[in-house]
């Protein structure tokens, strides 16, 4: 493990952002390399700055954190996101765990647990602050688990005819990763065929508009 | 076939309105014509019928009036013919002398010719006597003279032909009655001029067109008033639904207003109560932690712990309140995790058993879907709360080919009466139906005493197409400051 933790904040307020940096700053095997205001901006930069954990707030212009994070981890999934909130009802939690976030945090929780987090994510454990815990996923109606934004996104694609090749190109990612996707979709929903998920869309009311019919 | 009816039917493009009117004035405006048509033909068949028996009874009249003249005539020379030789030419001048004395009327009188054309008697057009008229034949040519005898030779019998008046000249129509005097073979006959009966024929004729015109008129008239009626029925029913409308949109407005007024009211209340109480709180302990800090007093980290708190108080009051107001998981995430949101809290406060189903897939309602939706829901469980003793409930989320699907159940006492659960504080079932009316969707409510399903439905437009999906949920407007 580095002695030294390289952190980048994203926050859409400066206020916020630079108060968790100040504080951070403080402890000595902490590093802020930079803060962003959108997840835009460290999904185009995140090579560049390679950060050990990204602390990234969940609403945001351009790109918010659920997307920003599901995106970064299909291009790294070792990367390390710790959302940081004002929103403390449970389904924002377990969304942001569904989308691959290693731990949610309250922005009002005492600073020294920002660190705690910090830490604790990078020796691989999942973190959530008191105040925030997860809710159980909701039921889905046919036993089956809810997708993330993602995969819905790709499940709606392929129901509308694409190939992995397209889809990849659309979304500018690669064509593992569609497949990936495509195998946690057809896993989630219990469906094995292209056909089964275009008919699955279709009967739950999600194709309309797109020109499949049949 | 089908194509060019679908060109016309897109072309028409009639609203409901102009259907409902069409629907009455067509049929109204097809059986009144078809009366009319059936009246004028049937008046005409009929009138034309009495004109040929008027007619026919005029002439006939005439008929036996030229027979009663002309046996006056045969009469009058009946002894110096019956005396006479065939060849007595004085008898035969005596006998031409009577007829043309025998003049009636403008323009009766009598006429001889004899079998070989000849004129001998014809008092009021004189020229034509002495003179051999075989072959006369009038301007139609119909013979005239050689018909006369003809008629004449085989014992009597009548003629029509077109003859000039002798009174004005004018040629007219005549009928002649015409008997033979076989031992002088002469045609004796006399004639009349039917004109009279054919204006009257003519003015009866136009009499009847007269009427028929006026009995069509009459039926579009009534017609006209009928469509008028109709017309003006529709335009009253119109106007009575507008203001109806009207005024439903009137007491909407203030019931907004109120709802608004009442909400701000309580946002304020909430704002000044709560937060402003605990910032004052937290002003006054960093004022006394800067006055310790000063004054070296190592209490000073007591008063700025104080502050914290109280900051991290009034950050969770603003949370409340906001959430209250709008519940950010409704906007962020969409409708299923705010539902569950919802309802895990309901089940808390009111320990009511709760249960949730919701699909897959997340945020693909649009807003103003997510939004009545998520409100038909907490008012449905203000509801149960509140009147319905339940000790169940569930709420269930469901896409379709048509559209999305919410359904609450619970296993409460029903809904009593309509009063019961609207006005006290929520707007009820009247509100939920209203929601999801603008949506174009359908609000079911099935009760009985066994409880109550609320069935929200809102149509596919309302769901985001995949295209649209692009901007991820949680991210937020960009904003202008």
């Amino acid at each position: 493990m580095n002695s030294i933790v390289r952190v980048v904040i994203v926050d859409d307020h400066p206020m916020v952002a630079d108060g968790i940096r100040a504080i951070l700053e403080s402890y000595d095997d902490i590093d802020v390399v930079t803060t962003l205001s959108n997840g835009l901006e460290i999904v185009d930069r995140v090579a560049e700055l390679a950060p050990d954990v990204i602390l990234m707030d969940l609403n945001m212009p351009q790109m918010g954190g659920l997307s920003a994070t599901e995106i970064l981890l299909e291009h790294n999934p070792q990367t390390r996101i710790l959302i940081l909130s004002m929103h403390n009802a449970p389904e924002y939690v377990s969304t942001a765990l569904s989308h691959g976030a290693r731990g949610y945090l309250l922005k009002d929780v005492p600073t020294e647990k920002i660190h705690d987090a910090i830490l604790a994510v990078m020796r691989g454990e999942t973190y959530l602050c008191g105040g925030a815990s997860a809710s159980l996923s909701p039921n889905i109606s046919d036993g089956r688990e809810a997708l993330t934004a993602r995969e819905q996104t790709i499940l709606l694609q392929l129901a509308q005819g694409k190939s992995n090749k397209e889809v990849a190109a659309d979304l500018d990612i690669s064509v593992h990763t569609v497949e990936t996707h495509r195998k946690n979709i057809k896993r989630k929903l219990g469906i094995n065929s292209t056909a089964g998920l275009t008919r699955y869309a279709m009967e739950h009311g999600v194709l309309q508009g797109t020109g499949v019919e049949f | 076939m089908s194509h060019w009816w679908n060109q016309i039917r897109t072309r028409l493009a009639l609203t409901y309105r102009q259907k409902i009117f069409l629907l009455t004035a067509l049929p109204l405006v097809l059986a009144v014509a078809a009366i009319s048509t059936v009246v004028t033909i049937q008046s005409r068949q009929l009138a034309a019928r009495e004109i040929r028996e008027l007619e026919t009874q005029l002439i006939d009249a005439k008929r036996a009036e030229l027979k009663n003249y002309l046996s006056l005539a045969r009469t009058a020379i009946g002894s110096i013919y019956g005396n006479a030789a065939p060849d007595d030419e004085a008898a035969k001048l005596e006998v031409t002398q009577i007829l043309s004395a025998m003049i009636y009327g403008q323009d009766g009188f009598f006429f001889v010719y004899d079998y070989d054309g000849n004129n001998l008697v014809s008092p009021r057009q004189t020229f034509l006597i002495g003179k051999n008229w075989k072959g006369l034949s009038d301007l139609n040519g119909v013979s005239v003279v050689d018909t006369i005898i003809r008629a004449a030779r085989s014992g009597g019998g009548y003629h029509a032909y077109d003859w000039a008046k002798p009174s004005t000249r004018e040629t007219a129509r005549m009928v002649v009655y015409v008997i033979g005097l076989q031992d002088w073979k002469w045609a004796l006959g006399t004639g009349i001029f039917i004109d009279d009966v054919l204006s009257t024929v003519a003015a009866a004729e136009a009499e009847v067109q007269a009427r028929i015109q006026k009995t069509f008129i009459y039926i579009v008239l009534i017609t006209i008033l009928a469509l008028i009626g109709v017309f003006l029925a529709g335009l009253l029913l119109n106007l009575h639904e507008r203001r109806l409308a009207d005024a439903k949109l009137r007491a909407l407005t203030e019931r907004i207003i109120d709802t608004q007024e009442e909400e701000r009211g309580r946002v304020a209340r909430e704002l000044h109560d709560s937060i402003s109480q605990i910032l004052i709180g937290v002003r006054y302990a960093l004022e006394l932690a800067r006055k310790r800090v000063l004054g070296g007093d190592p209490k000073a980290s007591v008063s700025l712990d104080k502050g914290i708190e109280g900051l991290t108080e009034a950050i969770h009051e603003v949370r409340r309140i906001s959430a209250d107001l709008r519940p950010g998981v409704l906007d962020d995430l969409g409708l299923g995790p705010a539902l569950k949101s919802l309802i895990d809290e309901f089940a808390r406060r009111t320990e009511i058993k709760t249960e949730f189903k919701t699909v897959v897939f997340r945020n693909l309602l649009d807003k103003d879907a997510k939004i009545a939706l998520y409100r038909i829901a907490q008012e449905a469980l203000t509801n149960v709360e509140r009147h319905a003793k339940a000790t169940h409930v569930s709420i269930e989320v469901f896409g379709h080919r048509n559209g999305a699907t919410m359904r609450i159940q619970d296993n409460g006492t029903g809904v009593v009466d309509n009063s019961a659960r609207e006005g006290v504080g929520g707007l009820g079932l009247r509100n939920m139906q209203e929601r999801i009316d603008q949506l174009k969707g359908t609000l079911r409510v099935l009760s009985s005493e066994n409880g109550t399903i609320i069935e929200a439905s809102v149509p596919l437009s309302h769901m985001l197409s995949p295209k649209s999906k692009a901007k991820a949920p949680d991210t937020k407007p960009r904003k202008s400051a």
